[in-house]
């Protein structure tokens, strides 16, 4: 009895010892906040306004026909980064196959991330690197949409410049402690924002799911 | 099962359990939709112009882009009015993103008492030629007018040879052909996938048509409604 008891005793103690080690190379993606939405005609977005919540948001951009006569509608979901090693966030999209070209495309979602913050006004801030939007994502699409040639309504960056998982974003590590539990005040918080500019599109409804990851990311000393 | 194992297990679940009140998650999802209706909408394609008038005048014109609502004044349409016809082009626009119908309704009402009053069979109607152009327009959309055109084109009317009226023979040519709802065109969608603030369109031109005769004397007042549905 006295050596199951110490074997369990043991081994406790060193699952604990090496865990601390082992979750001490996290990655984590949550909620930034609650994510808004403005233009909209009949739609919503839901999230987690508690930023140590899981990042799942539900958007509906609502009616985007020329009904809805805003000039445009907006989205921006704040995402919550924590790792205490150089990172990479990636993205990638299922869904929003439309055959018709001119039904809603992916290349009609403006798509954009902007707003780097310290999360809860903490975070580790590195001198020797910086976090890095990958090109073409660094615009607020909203701001930046135009009229093509053929005057449909163009953006820097959209759903369809994802192509399989594409990082967007990567970094030196994000959190200054080498805690394993998401703290509300320990890394960053960046904005993804999505646009999406009612046009005389053919009538349907559609859908997408995007997946962002974070992982470890290239050398990115702090 | 040995201890040793059950310890091991124990350790696990531990491990486990304490994994997940860490909570951390390297994925996040974000799941998104969006709705496209039916879309169509008619307005003014610009200024009416009125020929073949004896007095009168447009009253209330045409403004492009803007909602439809014209109102004219044919002036004379008696013998004193010695124009072939008295007509009034009034301009359409209509857009969509899905296939179209245009419909009308027209409606004359004359003060006079007898059958030589102005009646809808005396008021040529048609559309003219439809025009598909500008960026943002589906160009290689097709249209079915269901009027006879230019109602004062002389295929389109003429004297009756017992009455000596004249009359507008053609199909759909005058307004007795709508006096209910009545598709006066129809086709495919109009606008390609474009912000409505692009000022482009289908453009078509409404004719309505008068011959000055020995109409009984009085006023008249016609009034049409055009209505576009995306069935």
């Amino acid at each position: 009895m006295r050596l199951r008891l110490f074997t369990f005793a043991f081994l406790t103690v060193l699952i604990l010892a090496v865990a601390p080690a082992t979750f001490a190379q996290a990655l984590d993606i949550s909620s930034g906040g609650l994510p808004t939405i403005t233009g909209a005609v009949n739609g919503s977005v839901t999230g987690n306004a508690n930023v140590t919540g899981d990042l799942v948001v539900t958007i509906n951009f609502g009616e985007v026909s020329p009904l809805n006569t805003n000039s445009v509608v907006k989205v921006v979901v704040p995402i919550a980064l924590r790792s205490n090693q150089p990172y990479q966030v990636a993205v990638s999209m299922s869904g929003l196959t439309n055959a018709n070209s001119e039904a809603l495309q992916a290349s009609d979602v403006g798509f954009g991330l902007q707003n780097p913050r310290l999360l809860g006004g903490a975070g580790q801030i590195c001198n020797q690197s910086t976090h890095i939007v990958r090109s073409p994502f660094n615009n607020d699409p909203a701001v930046s949409a135009a009229i093509g040639a053929n005057g449909r309504v163009s953006y820097p960056s959209t759903l369809a410049s994802l192509s399989g998982s594409t990082v967007i974003l990567s970094g030196p590590e994000l959190s200054k402690n080498n805690s394993s539990k998401r703290q509300q005040s320990d890394g960053w918080v960046f904005d993804a924002v999505f646009a999406l500019t009612p046009q005389f599109f053919v009538s349907g409804v559609s859908s997408a799911t995007l997946i962002f990851t974070i992982s470890p990311g290239p050398n990115a000393p702090c | 099962m040995p201890h040793l194992t059950k310890s091991l297990l124990l350790a696990i679940l531990l491990v486990i359990s304490a994994v997940t009140c860490f909570g951390q998650s390297t994925t996040g999802t974000v799941s998104m939709s969006a709705t496209v209706s039916k879309f169509v909408e008619i307005n003014s394609g610009g200024a009416v112009t009125l020929t073949g008038n004896s007095g009168g005048g447009v009253t209330t014109d045409g403004v492009l882009n803007s909602p439809l609502a014209v109102s004219i004044n044919l002036g004379e349409l008696g013998p004193s009015n010695t124009n072939s016809f008295v007509t009034a082009q009034v301009p359409l626009k209509l857009r969509s993103n899905a296939g179209y119908v245009l419909s009308m309704t027209g409606t004359v009402t004359s003060s006079g008492t007898t059958s030589n009053r102005i009646g809808a069979a005396d008021v040529g109607f048609g559309l003219g030629t439809i025009s598909r152009t500008g960026t943002g327009v589906n160009t290689s959309g097709t249209d079915t007018n269901a009027t006879s055109g230019d109602p004062t084109l002389a295929a389109n009317g003429s004297v009756n040879g017992t009455s000596g009226r004249y009359e507008f023979t053609a199909v759909r040519s005058n307004l007795s052909a709508f006096s209910s709802a009545t598709t006066a065109l129809n086709g495919s969608f109009i606008m390609n996938a474009v912000p409505r603030s692009n000022g482009n369109g289908l453009t078509v031109p409404a004719f309505f048509a008068i011959k000055p005769q020995f109409f009984e004397n009085g006023t008249t007042t016609i009034s049409v409604t055009f209505t576009v549905t995306a069935p």
